[in-house]
């Protein structure tokens, strides 16, 4: 039996739902970690209530947040998955679905930018990123909504050449830009290479890593060990109102390119909003994070 | 750091002026919420007599909250309020001096803070700025106790003038103070003092490794 419309519409639709309600396990894990090791008293209380927040949500089925952002997916299609599926229209179906029949309502953050009319629908929404996944017989599908209060912050630079300093320094100056404003702690993606489209996506796939996996590139784990350490020494704190944790993680991606190279900065805040299910063909449905 | 202090609203001169830099309140009484930006110039085309502003903000609680208010199930009149979050501060900065000013607003909040001249105009109406817990909608839900009024419903649910009555608000930490010193203001200035310092610590790092 192939993978069909009605199960990549349910889907979308019920991971969606999910994220918003439940923050992911490794997230609270960090927080937790945080709090333990957080030298400011404010700090302390302030962790303290995020993962007060997120257990409330988690128990009582609520939104944790009431931004629910904007709908993005990542779907990775597996080249051995069997599937008879129209599967733009079947994740726009879901979305769909989510808002007409999600309890308690959602709001109202799709906005055309030429009007700022904001509405549930807009144009090129949802927003899919399409993969494939060699040899896989799932499709993959990932649910990581983007809010205001991180999604402004983010930022590319095009340097010729830089150096590593350059490109760190650069990375700094961004977390700092956003201070106080992106609900910190936060997880940072990063790209450096590949071209300014692909970059972007490079940083963004980025936070969507678990947190506590260590990159498989030596370059990139010491870049993400400096820059951890480099965002926290800045003091803005959870909530950036002041203490030892600024970033619960940086993660970093890379691609060769020319001798131009993008570098770009994503955050996510603390909730970290993240869902990530496989479906088979055989209509199991796999419910990873 | 002392103990979570309750305090009531509308919040007293002598209260306002009580309250340090990081400390924590909850709170109690009635304030007005919106995460509206067309709603803050049309708070301010009221100040200019262009309409009549529905709500009394004159001393009054005035926070960044956005919250989703529908119709009561049970076909009563009114509305009710499912949820309420905080968003950004800072998205008001250029109007928030004359709507601080005008009303000579007790409280205001939101995450993310306000900038200067902001923290100027609460220092010379002794307003303080408080911090919400982003993601905090549970917890800061959890303290409605009553629907006063909402204002606007021609405009969508986060714009709305929402007027609530809350009990044991928060915890929410004070982070511009009634004499308009800023917590934001003095870690965004650590933070760049630190650059230099921090790029040092990592040429060091980076050296290390050859």
């Amino acid at each position: 039996m192939p993978i069909t419309d009605r199960q990549i519409a349910e889907l979308s639709r019920d991971l969606y739902s999910w994220s918003l309600r439940k923050v992911p396990d490794d997230t609270k894990a960090a927080l937790r970690s945080a709090r333990d090791a957080e030298t400011s008293e404010t700090a302390r209380k302030t962790l303290n209530m995020m993962l007060t927040s997120a257990q409330a949500a988690e128990d009582g089925d609520r939104f944790v947040c009431s931004d629910s952002g904007v709908p993005v997916y990542f779907v990775r299609i597996g080249t051995k998955a069997d599937w008879d599926a129209d599967i733009k229209t079947a994740i726009r179906d879901g979305f769909t679905e989510l808002v007409e029949t999600i309890d308690p309502p959602i709001l109202k953050h799709v906005t055309n930018p030429l009007t700022l009319e904001r509405g549930y629908f807009g144009k090129d929404m949802p927003i899919v990123t399409y993969d494939l996944i060699s040899g896989a017989d799932y499709i993959e599908i990932v649910c990581s909504p983007k809010a205001l209060g991180s999604g402004r912050w983010a930022a590319m630079e095009l340097f010729t050449l830089p150096t590593m300093e350059t490109i760190e320094a650069y990375i700094l100056d961004v977390a700092i830009k956003a201070g106080s404003q992106h609900c910190p702690p936060v997880v940072m993606g990063v790209g450096i290479g590949g071209t300014f489209d692909y970059c972007a996506k490079m940083a963004k796939e980025a936070t969507l890593r678990p947190i506590g996996s260590v990159n498989a590139d030596p370059t990139l784990a010491a870049l993400e060990r400096r820059l951890t350490d480099a965002v926290n020494a800045t003091g803005f704190g959870p909530m950036g109102t002041g203490g030892d944790t600024t970033a619960l993680a940086v993660h970093a991606n890379y691609a060769a390119g020319h001798a131009f190279t993008p570098v770009a900065v994503s955050f996510n805040c603390w909730i970290n909003r993240r869902t990530r299910a496989r479906i088979y063909g055989d209509g199991t449905v796999e419910r990873i994070e | 750091m002392a103990e979570i202090r309750n305090c009531r609203l509308p919040l007293s001169e002598e209260d306002a002026a009580s309250l340090r830099l990081g400390d924590m309140v909850t709170l109690d009484g009635r304030i007005v919420v919106t995460a509206g930006i067309p709603t803050h110039k049309r708070i301010v085309d009221c100040i200019h007599g262009k309409e009549t502003l529905p709500v009394d903000l004159d001393h009054a609680a005035f926070f960044h909250l956005g919250s989703l208010s529908r119709e009561k199930e049970d076909g009563t009149a009114g509305l009710d309020v499912l949820y309420m979050n905080p968003t950004t501060s800072t998205r008001f900065n250029d109007v928030m001096p004359e709507i601080i000013r005008h009303f000579k607003l007790r409280c205001v909040g939101g995450k993310g803070g306000l900038d200067a001249e902001c923290a100027r105009a609460l220092g010379e109406v002794g307003g303080v700025y408080l911090s919400f817990l982003g993601g905090g909608s549970p917890l800061l839900s959890d303290a409605i106790r009553r629907v006063v009024d909402v204002a606007w419903t021609d405009m969508i649910s986060h714009y709305r003038l929402v007027t609530l009555e809350v009990s044991a608000l928060g915890p929410l930490t004070v982070a511009i103070d009634a004499r308009g010193e800023s917590l934001y203001d003095q870690i965004a200035d650590q933070a760049v003092n630190r650059r230099e310092a921090i790029l040092e610590s990592m040429r060091q790092a980076r050296s290390r490794i050859g």
